[in-house]
């Protein structure tokens, strides 16, 4: 048996242990999982479709298409000399940094926020991409991974940036059509020391879909990790963010937006261990909730016994536009030493009235007013983002979500 | 221009204005000075329309309609202006944006078309040279992370681009040092006209070397005690308020 397949069959054996989580289960409790119970298997068929208006076509970037989990090369355009790939080919590769990446399939009943899904996705996923990026190489543009589908799969992506590599890399996720469906899809990271890699997820699926993700980012000494996670569409989301500031001077920086409405739920939760002194952690989440949407938000850092000189810092910033959607949100900080600058808050909340009186004052009626605050307030989180095509395609599309009257149009033309 | 008859107001029950009279006519420059706590930043908010200010008596009357049944925003295009005291910071908001929007915003309610982009620019370019405002604060956040002289530069700025018939600037002069403040009044007295009346909140009567008012009233215990012509300021600068309760 191949490493990847007794790895992927110790996988299969811990999904058949564990099962899916349960509202019973802390981790899951605002989240019913057993919706998703007979979405869970693969129902992998080559959909042919058009998709060359599909996604972010105005992102000069190289492109990695999959379609319901399968990766389509004619779709795709990839860099020379690089090792990106479809990760059904690279098994068979001589190259360590490879033979690394096949340990990304591993996954144990101790990994924080471990779950059924997660371990159904290590045991069955078929492709992804493999980046694959050698000691001090630089990915010249972007990697845009888009996810097409109407039918339930399961996606794998590796990432392992070599020693002091440097990638930009966004998974974009939409449907076709409005099946119910299931999309597993995980993306395992190591980051070696004094790599640099900015992460977006933007999930923009249809109505019915449900979706299920596992990001874990394994950093070692000075790398430096950038998430912006965005939810957008899909009815039922859940996420798990798990970083590990696994040696001296990593830093992590999350940010997260979630604009909802109608029945949407969207669940981020987010584990950063610094295992390490002198590590930086920034976590940046904020959420609108219209309709009867709910969001739900925990952030858990864990700061251990010899992480001396951590600095963490952790905000969530919600507003509710109806009296139906509701938030559920919790920091936590966990600390096992006292040499450790550390801070963490959640507000919920309405609109600032002087702010609001300001733009008033200045001519702005009051309905406007309000729609530009609240686009304000979710485009925050966005200015963390390098990349200004990524931006505004995100601007566009939560401010096509957000309630906005005539008098507002032209916002996005600044 | 407006007229303020017996105004009486209150905040969270306690009474601030207690029967102020106050005309104010088109053309005219207007100076309200009075002691920290007088009532000032409340009489400029009532007539902005700010909310949480209690009218218990008395009636606001401008340009012919009744100006407290109006909305903020229906006095803004009716040519209100605020320059505020404490400019609020707005993250993610786009100065320029806010202009243009407020300005459009106001041309639709004239029955105007919106301004075209290019021209639009062009004046927001003109009225920031004219309080030597860095053209880079437009395309900035309105207020962000700008110092206190910075905002209130902002605040004349705006009030350039919105050319309001009656502006009121809240104490826009304190927080500049010499050299911002004599710019600052270069621009207001550029924007003094015969149709526009402006009403400047002061504590100095040092802003009124700059901008020469037509009038200066002071305001305390809730009404004005006195008005008079400029050498007023100056002989509240020597005697102080109590001398103006005492020779009313
Ligand atoms: N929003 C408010 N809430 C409570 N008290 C207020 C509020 N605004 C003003 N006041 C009170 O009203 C009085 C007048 O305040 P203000 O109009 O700001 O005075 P001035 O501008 O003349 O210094 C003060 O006693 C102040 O504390
Ligand atoms: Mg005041």
């Amino acid at each position: 048996m191949s490493v990847l397949a007794q790895t992927q069959q110790d996988a299969l054996n811990l999904f058949e242990k564990i099962g899916l989580p349960t509202q019973r289960d802390e981790d899951w409790k605002y989240t019913d999982a057993s919706r998703l119970k007979d979405l869970l298997e693969s129902k992998v068929s080559g959909a042919s479709v058009d998709i060359h208006n599909l996604g972010i076509t105005e992102l000069d970037a190289y492109r990695m298409v999959f379609i319901n989990g399968v990766f389509t090369a004619n779709e795709s355009n990839l860099p020379q000399g690089i090792s990106i790939e479809s990760l059904a080919t690279f098994e068979t590769s001589n190259d360590n940094n490879e033979k690394e990446l096949a340990k990304l399939f591993q996954v144990s009943s101790s990994d924080p926020l471990m779950n059924g899904f997660a371990a159904y996705n290590a045991a069955t996923a078929k492709d992804g991409a493999a980046v694959c990026l050698k000691d001090n190489s630089k990915l010249d543009k972007p990697l845009y991974i888009l996810h097409v589908s109407n039918q339930s799969h399961v996606i794998r992506h590796g990432l392992m940036l070599g020693k002091h590599a440097e990638a930009e890399v966004i998974e974009h996720f939409i449907s076709l059509g409005e099946d119910k469906a299931l999309s597993n899809a995980t993306t395992a990271i190591i980051l070696k020391d004094g790599a640099r890699l900015e992460h977006s997820r933007i999930q923009q699926e249809g109505k019915s879909q449900s979706h299920v993700a596992r990001v874990e980012v394994k950093q070692l000494a000075n790398s430096s990790y950038t998430f912006h996670g965005v939810e957008l569409g899909g009815i039922l989301s859940r996420t798990d963010l798990v970083v590990d500031l696994h040696e001296q001077g990593a830093s992590c920086s999350l940010n997260g937006l979630f604009v909802l409405g109608g029945r949407q739920h969207v669940d981020h939760h987010t584990r950063i261990d610094h295992t390490a002194p002198h590590c930086t952690s920034r976590e940046h989440y904020r959420t609108v909730l219209d309709g009867r949407s709910h969001g739900v938000f925990n952030g858990k850092v864990m700061v251990h016994e010899g992480a001396i000189k951590t600095d963490s810092n952790m905000s969530n910033g919600n507003i509710l536009l109806s009296k139906n959607a509701e938030i559920d949100t919790k920091p936590e900080l966990e600390i096992y030493n006292d040499d450790v600058k550390c801070a963490h808050g959640a507000t919920i909340g309405q609109l600032d009235d002087k702010q609001l009186f300001y733009l008033r004052s200045r001519g702005i009626s009051a309905e406007a007013a309000q729609e530009l605050l609240t686009f304000a307030f979710a485009d925050e989180v966005l200015v963390a983002m390098s990349n200004q095509t990524v931006r505004s395609y995100v601007e566009k599309a939560a401010f096509a979500k957000l309630p906005h009257s005539d008098d507002l149009e032209g916002l996005l033309s600044e | 221009m407006i007229e303020i008859k017996d105004l009486h107001v209150s905040v969270e029950g306690k009474k601030i204005l207690k029967g102020l009279n106050l005309t104010i006519n088109a053309g005219e420059v207007h100076a309200i000075m009075g002691p920290n706590g007088a009532g000032k930043s409340t009489l400029s908010n009532v007539i902005a329309g700010r909310d949480g200010y209690e009218i218990t008596g008395g009636s606001i009357t401008y340009k012919g309609d009744d100006l407290l049944e109006m909305s903020p925003e229906e006095r803004a295009w009716a040519g209100v202006f605020l320059a505020f005291q404490y400019p609020v910071e707005i993250p993610g908001v786009n100065n320029t944006y806010l202009l243009k929007a407020g300005v459009n915003a106001k041309r639709k309610h004239q029955g105007l078309e919106e301004l075209d982009a290019f021209d639009f620019m062009k004046t927001v370019k003109e009225k920031a040279a004219l309080v030597e405002l860095d053209p880079s604060f437009l395309s900035r956040s309105v207020n962000e992370g700008f110092s206190g002289g910075e905002k209130k530069r902002n605040e004349i700025f705006q009030m350039a681009v919105l050319e309001p018939s009656l502006a009121l600037l809240d104490e826009t002069d304190s927080g500049l040092d010499i050299d911002a403040l004599r710019i600052v009044a270069g621009g207001v007295n550029k924007l003094r006209s015969p149709d526009r009346a402006i009403v400047m909140i002061t504590h100095y009567q040092r802003l009124l070397d700059y901008i020469e008012p037509d009038f200066v009233h002071v305001l305390a215990d809730g009404v004005i005690q006195k008005t008079g012509d400029k050498s007023l300021a100056l002989e509240l600068e020597e005697h102080g308020y109590d001398w103006v309760k005492e020779n009313k």
